[in-house]
């Protein structure tokens, strides 16, 4: 009885694994084989990986897309981290009146879609471009500015230092330690799987944004991936096979950026933290 | 205080390396794209979708442009360059905007009532008449010339000969007839040959609009405001017909573009009925050449109809910013007046425009070996000027959402009246 329940276990184990990982085959499988192949649902591998290659570097500026897109990605997942730890630290080790009231509003944030303030800010940067010309519409920092913090974040660090000793605090104090070395030299050397996590999701979410990076930047030169693939797309008669390959290389940064923090990613998921 | 010194001299340092950040990822050149200022560009921008049609076809008109223009052609997927100018023209900051730029005719009236200033009149510089009439309602707007005709999505019959011909028709049977003819022919391939005669997706209904055009109407009256769906005899015998195809059984059903593709690239099916620019993607499948030909499109079994008809389509805009004369010069001089152009159009990109003096051309007379040596575009070109002129109106694809939906409804069995007019209300409650 007790094998037949493990068979049972691993069959629906395995095909739930099939199905989950099956799309992701398809795509490498497909950056192999024509266009006209993939249509008719081709599932062997093909020749013409490098015949894909070929045309869409041709065809494409993929090199400036993925400079691009790792440039904003990074400074985005820098930024993102410095001031949603330092916002999650300071509303959860600090006591202010109306703390909470005030945290409460940043939550209530969460629930405004994109869309609804997109307008709005794109008015704000048109607004700017005029002035100050390096913050305007069409430049890297306006793809990234308001993407920078967002109130998941500040309540994702904030929820993690709950974990924190503050015993820790005190001790840095007394020891004579300013509040901001007591941040950067006992909380964030203990927080690093908090920040492991929260620089994947930081990462993915910025490399895979595109509505905002769609409105604001308009030159070929400020292109992201996800812009250059949905250009791809957009043909009377598209390359799926030249659309599969791009589709797998811009994806390739993220999962290394997964494998590598995976065990960290894990571990701050849970909340835990090693004292 | 020491303490205090520290944070805020720390602060300045971060906020200043903020700056510095930001400062050294924006390029040190002046973006493209015009501001709202009053001198000149120095650049001129034209967003477009597709690089082996609309880009390839603003390429070749860039070259052939006798004066010294700085053109910048930046490729954009069309639902982008809509999201894009919705968000930055209803913002009412025209920066970033480019200063020409591609919009599918079912789609113009939307942006040229939504957002009337912010496009520049072209009527100075071409003449509309030398355009397919049915181009002129959806491209201007109060009695002003606002788009440039481009392409002409004019419909043809796609069908395999071979198929055809092993179920006993000809070009001649296929040529001029009633979408009814056309399903009783279908019934007869499928039976002789057991290949399917059409591929559908129950979500576009561009099979739909291919017919009522034909009779000269659309979803919305000729003012193009008041929703017309009830009283509307070509949609009622659409869906009439689109139900009959359903029911006989010769479907092969598709959800998605790149089914549809594979559908008769694969050899599945025996027609496409589509727009010209289907064409392209036939012939990709190489090893069916000299099995397709085309015929003119299917009409309804009615008075007024005719055996031609539209499927997309686009037209140039300029918009009212600095460098729109400059921009309106250009598209004036090539699309709206250059002959020789056109005929290059159709050689290098195979794109077929809606400028009538362009058709005697001797591109136009070419023969297609892929399509068993038919004179393809002279024969779309004869079928564009028949197509009936309808105005598009704001809301085709709102209305088409809720017309589907009601589609499948009359198939599970709701009577036709009900379904026409529960859509009708839906339509109006929504678009109020």
């Amino acid at each position: 009885m007790n094998k037949f329940k493990r068979i049972a276990t691993y069959t629906f184990l395995s095909a739930a694994a099939i199905v989950s990982i099956f799309p992701f085959l398809w795509m490498l499988v497909s950056m192999t084989n024509r266009s006209v192949d993939v249509t008719q649902g081709r599932l062997l591998p093909g020749t013409h990986l490098f015949e894909n290659l070929r045309v869409l570097f041709e065809s494409v500026n993929m090199v400036t897309a993925l400079v691009n897109s790792t440039i904003i990605a990074v400074i985005t997942t820098f930024f993102t981290l410095l001031i949603g730890s330092l916002a999650g630290y300071g509303f959860e080790i600090y006591r202010t009146p109306g703390k909470d009231r005030v945290f409460n509003l940043l939550l209530l944030s969460m629930m405004i879609p994109f869309a609804a303030i997109m307008i709005p800010l794109y008015r704000l940067f048109g607004g700017v471009s005029s002035t100050v010309s390096f913050l305007g519409i069409d430049t890297l920092a306006a793809a990234i500015l308001p993407t920078v913090i967002t109130a998941f974040f500040i309540f994702f660090f904030r929820q993690n230092t709950k974990m924190f000793a503050k015993d820790l605090v005190e001790a840095g104090r007394i020891d004579g330690l300013s509040e901001l070395g007591i941040f950067f030299r006992i909380y964030l050397p203990t927080m690093k799987t908090t920040y492991a996590a929260a620089a994947i999701i930081a990462f993915m979410n910025s490399w895979n944004n595109y509505l905002w990076p769609l409105v604001v930047l308009q030159s070929p030169e400020n292109q992201t991936i996800p812009l250059l693939i949905s250009n791809l797309g957009a043909g009377y008669t598209p390359d799926f096979g030249v659309i599969m390959t791009a589709i797998v290389i811009a994806t390739l940064p993220t999962a290394i950026v997964f494998f590598i923090m995976q065990k960290h990613f894990v571990a701050g998921m849970m909340g835990s933290v090693k004292g | 205080m020491k303490d205090f010194h520290y944070k805020k001299s720390w602060l300045i340092a971060l906020a200043l390396a903020v700056f510095l950040v930001l400062a050294a990822c924006s390029s040190d050149e002046e973006s493209g794209a015009s501001g709202d200022g009053g001198e000149e560009p120095d650049k001129i921008t034209a967003w477009a979708w597709d690089p082996n049609f609309n880009i390839a076809a603003l390429d070749i008109a860039k070259e052939s442009y006798d004066d010294d223009i700085d053109l910048e052609i930046i490729e954009n997927a069309q639902d982008d360059i809509v999201s894009k100018l919705n968000t930055g023209l209803s913002s009412g900051s025209m920066k970033g905007m480019p200063n020409i730029v591609l919009i599918e005719d079912q789609r113009a009236q939307s942006f040229l009532q939504s957002y009337p200033d912010a496009f520049y009149p072209i009527d100075d510089y071409i003449n509309p008449d030398d355009f397919a009439s049915y181009k002129l309602a959806p491209t201007s707007f109060d009695d002003q010339q606002y788009g440039l005709p481009f392409d002409t999505g004019v419909t043809g019959l796609f069908f395999r000969t071979d198929y055809l011909e092993e179920a006993g028709y000809s070009m001649e049977d296929l040529t001029d007839i009633t979408w009814e003819k056309y399903i009783e022919i279908g019934q007869d391939v499928k039976e002789k040959t057991g290949k399917d005669m059409i591929s559908l997706d129950p979500n576009d209904l561009g099979i739909i609009r291919i017919m009522i055009q034909s009779a000269g109407v659309w979803y919305v009256d000729e003012e193009g405001t008041n929703v017309n769906i009830t009283d509307n005899e070509p949609l009622r015998k659409a869906f009439e017909n689109y139900k009959a195809m359903m029911e006989a059984d010769f479907i092969k059903a598709n959800s998605d573009w790149s089914q549809y593709l594979a559908a008769f690239n694969g050899g599945d099916v025996a027609t496409v009925p589509s727009g010209n620019w289907i064409g392209a993607s036939i012939e990709a499948e190489e090893e069916q050449s000299g099995n397709w030909g085309v015929a003119p499109i299917p009409r309804l079994d009615m008075d007024g109809a005719v055996n031609a008809s539209n499927l997309g389509g686009s037209s140039f805009y300029v918009l009212d910013i600095p460098g729109k004369e400059q921009a309106a010069e250009f598209l004036g001089d090539t699309f709206g007046a250059d002959e020789e152009f056109y005929q290059e159009l159709v050689n290098e990109v195979g794109a077929l425009g809606t400028y009538t003096p362009a058709s005697d051309g001797e591109a136009y007379q070419k023969e297609n070996e892929f399509f068993g040596d038919q004179s393809l575009i002279s024969d779309f070109s004869t079928w564009v000027e028949d197509i009936p002129s309808v105005n598009y109106g704001m809301h085709t694809y709102a209305i088409e959402d809720i017309l589907a939906a009601e589609m499948q409804n009359y198939l599970k069995g709701k009577s036709l009246d009900d379904a026409l007019a529960d859509a009708q209300g839906q339509a109006e409650a929504q678009l109020k």
